[in-house]
């Protein structure tokens, strides 16, 4: 391979930026057959490459782009009236432009197929006569002339085609990646000044194209400059030269501002990623005999270019779906009284320093009771947990790697990768993904990202001595206890701890534990910085919290790479290196997350799915009727309280007891289980349960423990009121089943609340 | 000697702009025929323009009757760059006072050889 000369580079780069907008155009002239506008630029794109391409020598390049150019010019002048087959050819013709370009950059030449089938279907189209001739067979052979008759042709037609696609992408994937464009404002006023020993005013060019390359460099400069302000600011608080400081704040602003700067270099529109997508989901839908429009709203809405590369095939996916799977064939919606053409809606806006992003569509929605079941055949919950869960909860199984909810796997949309990946590859640049789902209205998927990855606002803690900084997207807030409330705000159940927080039992995970460190905090104060990973939330124990500092990320060194719970490093103010922590690795080493969370983890350690018959999940221990173990998955259980005997009331044959402005029922479980009535100690025990507004007091003896363990139930021991039992601690367990329970004791709705 | 090169393709200009500065021309560039005609009415002394026929906002033939039907302009030499496509119009061009046309894809010869047509500095380094 030689190097490229500049010309054919430019060429190239803008070659296929143009041809990207052009899967757009033509989607958008199949709609809209007379937007002369349209067609104009269409024309002109294809018209500029082929007239390049006799100044390079491309040939095939020429002859190829030459037959599209004739059909769009009698289309242009009225002769030839745009249609699904002229369409799915033009379309051929700009993968096989991509194609050579691909292989002009990176051979140096065109490639040796001839594209002889494809000049002659599209001459074909181009023929005059009735149209009405040639379309169907014509359409086959498009079919054909898109799939690459590469020597690696397999029987596979539906693979081939996937591998052509692929194939095509990657060279304009890489030119975007090494050139991106940037707008640098008000240039002319500089063409202006420049006199005649300027040999190109150019007053054509007001962006310039700049390498990533460089502006990664700058981004990297700017960053230390960042870390050497912060240090410098450290200075001035020990200076009261006001010279000093006055050039500190200078100093302080300027650098801010340039940060700002350089981040917006990098910025991107999202529509350089939706802009494909047109193309896609018709694509899709013609395959799929389907008619689905897409619908962008906040294209410009623009977003860090790490970032833009990092969502492109989360969504890209994400739409497909939305295409295959979620709208309905064009006479299942008119029976449902749809109009027959699907609609997926694109949009993204910013909020609060995060972008959000929705993908809509009216189509069949997902049925919850459908993904519990699918969820329990695949062993992926047991359904008791099924059962339980709320709609939202349920819809969020999809999430689970290896859930599918198609009936069949299509050849376009059934990768084999689903859903989790999405979520996994959102995470990783540390956002969320949510989901929405009516049934029989449509889908809604809506992910939130950070803005950009490389410089974060970050909470700064300390622990051990040592300082670690925790990115603001994960933090709820943070709670200080002194005092009493140091001692009593801390409730031990065996091992674990937790503090109520507003009511709710929030796990704690103490740092310096999990680090093996050794706290030097004030023993008498508790700082507990809370935290969300995944859904749930959990309190970080930490000694001190210091500040919230804006911090440059770095990923980390070799030697740390292996310890999960950090997810990169940076350089404090004063110098020193504070590792950066990692909300979701934590409460996963401390095994305060949810079941799902602990099984995708086995699933990343190679535990084959359908073999799985146990479950990870933290469960609580407790005594009933003098001796019998039970236990209950701890998110089941809201809180934990004591009642003196004294304040228990008798409502229609049901033992209540007047709690935060409401009525809970309570119930015995030793009375359940045939033991004394009046066995119960005083004060009563008792386990919160909550479910959809219902609030349940479970009575037992006393609480044992609390264990994460993975578990093997078995169903001999079943009955009422209980699921089966299993080896807890290496002894005998009942596993409680709280819904027979709670129906069997509260068959109707719990009263909601009455006055205080 | 200026020169103006009108494309709407960069990499055209790139060619373009290449061969005219060789010969010596200090080469200006525009995208558009209206970018173009802003640029002749500020830098009168300009000597040729390569005018593109296919363009956003203003084309090729649209340009050359605006720089006709403005008198500080008619010394601007304009030459068509067409493609065969394109020939069937050129008699238009011609009409609307465009001096010369050169066909794409052409040599440094052919667009020697036309400039030389023109009374315009045709070899290298002549024009500057």
């Amino acid at each position: 391979m030689q190097p490229l000369d500049d010309v054919v580079k430019e060429f190239l780069v803008e070659s296929l930026e143009n041809l990207d907008r052009l899967d757009r155009s033509l989607v958008d002239l199949e709609q809209d057959p007379h937007d002369r506008e349209n067609l104009a630029s269409i024309f002109r794109t294809i018209h500029t490459i082929k007239g390049t391409c006799g100044f390079l020598g491309f040939g095939k390049l020429e002859s190829v782009s030459h037959v599209g150019e004739s059909l769009l010019s009698r289309m242009r002048d009225g002769e030839l009236v745009l249609d699904a087959s002229i369409t799915t050819g033009l379309l051929a013709m700009v993968d096989a432009i991509r194609r050579i370009l691909a292989a002009i950059e990176t051979t140096g030449s065109e490639p040796g197929e001839s594209y002889g089938e494809l000049i002659a279907t599209l001459n074909r189209l181009n023929a005059p006569g009735p149209q009405a001739a040639a379309p169907p067979a014509a359409a086959g052979v498009l079919a054909e002339a898109k799939v690459d008759p590469g020597p690696e042709s397999s029987p596979d037609a539906a693979a081939t085609r996937r591998t052509a696609v692929h194939v095509a992408d990657a060279p304009a994937r890489t030119s975007e990646d090494t050139v991106m464009e940037t707008e640098i404002p008000d240039v002319r006023g500089a063409d202006e000044r420049s006199g005649a020993g300027d040999r190109r005013p150019a007053i054509a060019d007001t962006s310039l194209r700049v390498d990533v390359g460089l502006l990664d460099k700058l981004m990297n400069l700017v960053g230390e400059l960042v870390l050497a302000r912060n240090q410098i600011l450290q200075f001035t608080t020990t200076q009261s030269d006001s010279a000093f400081v006055g050039a500190t704040q200078r100093l302080n602003l300027v650098a801010s501002e340039l940060q700002e700067g350089v981040m917006k270099t990098r910025m991107q529109p999202i529509d350089n990623v939706w802009s494909k997508f047109p193309r896609v989901v018709r694509d899709l839908a013609v395959a799929c005999g389907k008619q689905v429009r897409i619908e962008m709203v906040g294209k410009e809405t623009e977003l860090d270019k790490t970032i833009i590369e990092a969502i492109k095939d989360p969504l890209t996916h994400v739409v497909r779906n939305s295409a295959d799977h979620g709208i309905e064939a064009p006479e299942v919606r008119i029976a449902r009284g749809k109009h027959p053409e699907g609609v997926v809606k694109l949009r993204a806006f910013h909020e609060g320093g995060q972008i959000n992003i929705e993908i809509s569509d009216d189509g069949a929605g997902i049925d919850p009771e459908r993904v519990r079941r699918k969820a329990v055949e695949r062993s992926m919950v047991s359904a008791e947990q099924a059962g339980r869960m709320s709609d939202h909860e349920a819809l969020r199984l999809i999430f689970l790697p290896g859930f599918s909810t198609a009936e069949k796997v299509t050849n376009v949309s059934g990768r084999g990768v689903g859903m989790d990946v999405v979520k996994t590859n959102i995470e990783k640049i540390g956002g969320t993904v949510d989901i929405q789902s009516a049934a029989g209205q449509g889908t809604t998927l809506k992910i939130r990202i950070p803005l950009t990855l490389a410089i974060i606002p970050a909470v700064m803690v300390s622990t051990g001595g040592e300082v670690f900084a925790i990115p603001q997207v994960s933090l709820l807030e943070l709670v200080r206890l002194e005092g009493d409330q140091a001692r009593a705000g801390i409730e031990r159940i065996g091992a674990a701890t937790f503090h109520r927080l507003r009511g709710n039992l929030l796990p704690l995970v103490h740092l310096h534990s999990e680090l093996n460190l050794v706290s030097q905090g004030d023993p008498g104060v508790v700082n507990i910085v809370v935290l969300k990973a995944d859904d749930r939330q959990f309190g970080l124990v930490v000694d001190a919290v210091n500040d919230t500092e804006e911090i440059v990320v770095k990923p980390l060194g070799r030697q740390l790479k292996s310890v999960q719970v950090f997810a990169g490093a940076t350089i404090m103010g004063d110098g020193h290196v504070a590792l950066i922590l990692d909300a979701t690795r934590l409460a996963q080493q401390a095994h305060v997350l949810s079941a799902d969370r602990d099984r995708k983890l086995n699933d990343r350690q190679g535990r084959p799915l359908a073999h799985e018959t146990t479950d990870v999940q933290t469960w609580m221990l407790f005594q009933v009727n003098g001796a019998e173990r039970m236990a209950m998955p701890l998110h089941l259980v809201a809180r934990l309280e004591e009642f003196a005997t004294g304040d228990l009331e008798r409502s229609g044959g049901q033992e209540v007891v007047q709690y935060r402005g409401e009525i809970l029922p309570l119930v015995s479980l030793t009375r359940f289980f045939g033991g004394t009535a009046g066995a119960d100690s005083d004060p009563r025990q008792v386990i919160v349960f909550s479910d959809r507004g219902r609030s349940v007091g479970l009575v037992v003896d006393r609480i044992l423990d609390i264990v994460t363990e993975t578990i093997t139930p078995t169903r001999s021991q079943a009955r009422p009121g209980i699921l089966g039992a299993a080896v807890i601690q290496q002894r005998v367990t009942d596993l409680l089943d709280v819904a027979a329970i709670v129906r069997h004791a509260v068959p109707e709705s719990v009263p909601k609340s009455v006055a205080a | 000697m200026k020169a103006l090169v009108v494309d709407d393709s960069r990499a055209i200009r790139v060619i373009l702009g290449q061969m005219l500065g060789d010969l010596g021309y200090e080469v200006a560039e525009a995208r558009h025929g209206r970018e173009a005609l802003i640029h002749l009415q500020s830098h009168t002394d300009t000597a040729l323009a390569l005018i593109d026929w296919n363009m956003p906002e203003m084309n090729g033939l649209e340009l050359v009757q605006a720089v006709h039907a403005d008198p500080r302009l008619v010394d601007v030499r304009l030459m068509m760059v067409t493609t065969e496509t394109e020939m069937a119009q050129m008699a238009r061009a011609i009409e609307a006072g465009a001096h010369e046309y050169v066909m794409k894809p052409f040599t440094r010869s052919v667009i020697e050889g036309k400039l030389h047509l023109l009374g315009l500095p045709s070899t290298h380094g002549a024009a500057a």
